[in-house]
């Protein structure tokens, strides 16, 4: 069942067209990945969701409630973790806190509980005292991620939640939005980690320019390369044309290059179905195999195969606000 | 009314963050009325002097009133830092009405002035006289009207300038003007008769009777010192004054801000 959906969503910034007719249909209870590089317009559809900024022109409808017509309405449901935190510099982690945690209506006790327990989880709890301005950039993001988990809304906006922090802490962090996903949230995640957006989405968009290239599973988008996945084969004799002839044959093979007589690299789709048959063909023709090594396509050859750029690339080459 | 709640206690936890230099501005404002009036005080021909007692009591009340700016003036710079680094964007996402948002912060601008206020206005009671209860509501809700306005012009001019050198800029020129056009360091009836004397520039003069710092400062000069006389035109022209900067602000803080 949809909870979040964009119709024609657009946001211009005098001449720059930040999001371009956005059409989007997010899921209850998934994690939705938003990729793209810097300048895509993640943030900004993000804001607009959020009823942070309005949309120049379309609208969006989150958890049943206009963007445009009902903001109060959306924002009782959502939380926000922005890309940067977006704390006043003279508090202290436990102010800002406890006092985000008063204004989404927890009671005492459990605005007290919750409060400590995420400081600990996210490791800030020694640092709860401290001021603001004397914590790290990964500090700030910690607070800033923790904001969302202390609400635990029902649709919560994660943006970047692990830019500038720690490969351990990154874990946590992904642990933690998956046990908010896991408790019922909706998780929007904008992120230009590809990584990131391919072990945690259920489902990813890309997005470039202002516009939404792609929408589906990560895995469905990584099969929808043409010969994404790749095989490196070394044999124990060379491989006769017959053998190769039979491999070119199967319609997921896309290309076939031998590298040397006994070392072949065969570009496919569906790694996972073909390979056995693959083997099979080795074995029949009497063509011992010494090796085979397997790497799948990332998100990152999606995104290149969309637009035929690199996510750093298209962040070199996308206008800045 | 909850989310207001909330929004003042913002904005007062974060005015005492910076409690020392808070002290030290009230010191700065005592140090004016306890060095600077008493100077005066010796300085001042005895023609004014017999028109206000004393320039030092007539001075107290001033201060007072410049506390109370100084002070109602200082959410703005907040709101204006918040703008630039964009930290608006995360009290705009917070479960409130846009109008819960401005009023909070709006009324948190004026409480913070009264809070300031309260030590320069006893020193100003223990020093010049203490009022009669009615009387001391009178001034409290006349001031606490004008702190709100103030509060509202500072957050419509933060939210309106770009960068915080333009706010600073517009700042000073609301400093200059409200302060030295008004009868805060001097009396309304010097200016006025040195307008009639064509000395003083008239739009001077008619800035000065309808500066709210004028009313201000002169309300609790008629009720502690008994001059000049107390007028309903110093209440009005703080309500005027008032309705006009909280409605303002309060557009402004729920139109502008939602643009950056």
């Amino acid at each position: 069942m949809s909870i979040i959906q964009a119709i024609d969503l657009t946001k211009r910034f005098e001449d720059l067209v930040a999001v371009d007719h956005l059409n989007l249909s997010i899921d209850s209870g998934e994690i939705f990945g938003l990729l793209g590089p810097n300048g895509a317009g993640k943030t900004t559809t993000v804001l607009m969701l959020s009823t942070v900024i309005k949309p120049t022109s379309g609208t969006a409808v989150v958890g049943g409630h206009d963007v445009r017509k009902s903001p109060t309405d959306v924002r009782k449901l959502i939380g926000i973790c922005f890309q940067e935190p977006k704390i006043l510099w003279v508090s202290n982690p436990w102010d800002v806190l406890n006092w985000h945690a008063k204004v989404c209506g927890l009671s005492t006790q459990e605005r007290k509980r919750r409060v400590k327990q995420v400081l600990e989880d996210v490791n800030m709890w020694d640092y709860r005292r401290k001021k603001v301005h004397g914590l790290s950039g990964g500090m700030k993001k910690r607070v800033e991620v923790a904001k969302v988990l202390i609400q635990r809304p029902k649709i919560a906006f994660i943006d970047e939640p692990t830019a500038q922090i720690d490969v351990v802490g990154k874990h946590k962090i992904w642990n933690m939005i998956r046990e908010l996903r896991d408790e019922g949230s909706t998780i929007i995640l904008a992120t230009n980690e590809l990584y990131e957006a391919d072990r945690l989405s259920d489902r990813v968009g890309i997005m470039h320019k202002g516009k939404m290239l792609v929408c589906d599973t990560p895995k469905t988008l990584k099969d929808s390369i043409p010969g994404g996945d790749i095989i490196e084969i070394e044999l124990e004799k060379e491989a006769g044309q017959s053998v190769l002839k039979e491999l070119n044959d199967f319609e997921e093979v896309a290309d076939l290059v031998s590298l040397k007589p006994n070392k072949l690299k065969v570009h496919l789709n569906r790694v996972e179905e073909i390979v056995p048959q693959i083997i099979e063909v080795f074995l029949r023709n009497g063509v011992p195999m010494r090796s085979i090594r397997m790497s799948e396509p990332s998100l990152d050859d999606v995104f290149v195969h969309y637009t035929g750029l690199t996510i750093e690339e298209a962040e070199q080459k996308s206008p800045s606000r | 009314m909850r989310a207001v709640l909330r929004l003042i206690e913002y904005d007062l936890k974060n005015f005492f963050r910076y409690k020392w230099w808070l002290a030290g501005l009230i010191s700065m404002n005592l140090a004016d009325l306890l060095i600077m009036a008493v100077v005066y005080s010796h300085m001042v021909s005895p023609e004014i002097t017999e028109q206000i007692r004393s320039y030092f009591s007539f001075f107290a009340p001033g201060v007072t009133v410049v506390g109370l700016f100084a002070s109602a003036f200082m959410i703005g710079r907040e709101v204006n830092m918040e703008v630039r680094r964009q930290i608006h964007h995360y009290m705009l996402s917070l479960p409130i009405t846009r109008f819960e948002l401005a009023f909070g912060r709006l009324l948190a601008g004026g409480l913070r002035g009264m809070v300031y206020m309260s030590p320069l206005l006893l020193t100003t009671f223990i020093f010049v006289g203490f009022p009669t209860f009615p009387q001391l509501l009178t001034i409290l809700g006349a001031l606490f009207l004008l702190a709100t306005g103030i509060s509202g012009l500072s957050i419509a001019t933060a939210v309106s300038t770009t960068s915080f050198e333009k706010f600073v800029t517009a700042r000073g020129l609301v400093y200059y003007i409200l302060f030295f056009c008004s009868s805060i360091f001097y009396p309304l009836s010097l200016i006025q008769t040195l307008g009639q004397e064509g000395i003083m520039p008239q739009p001077i003069v008619i800035l000065a009777e309808l500066n709210p710092l004028s009313s201000g400062a002169d309300l609790i000069r008629s009720f502690l010192m008994g001059t000049p006389a107390f007028e309903l035109n110093m209440i009005r022209n703080l309500v005027v004054f008032s309705l006009i900067f909280v409605t303002t602000a309060t557009y402004a803080y729920m139109k502008i801000v939602e643009r950056r």
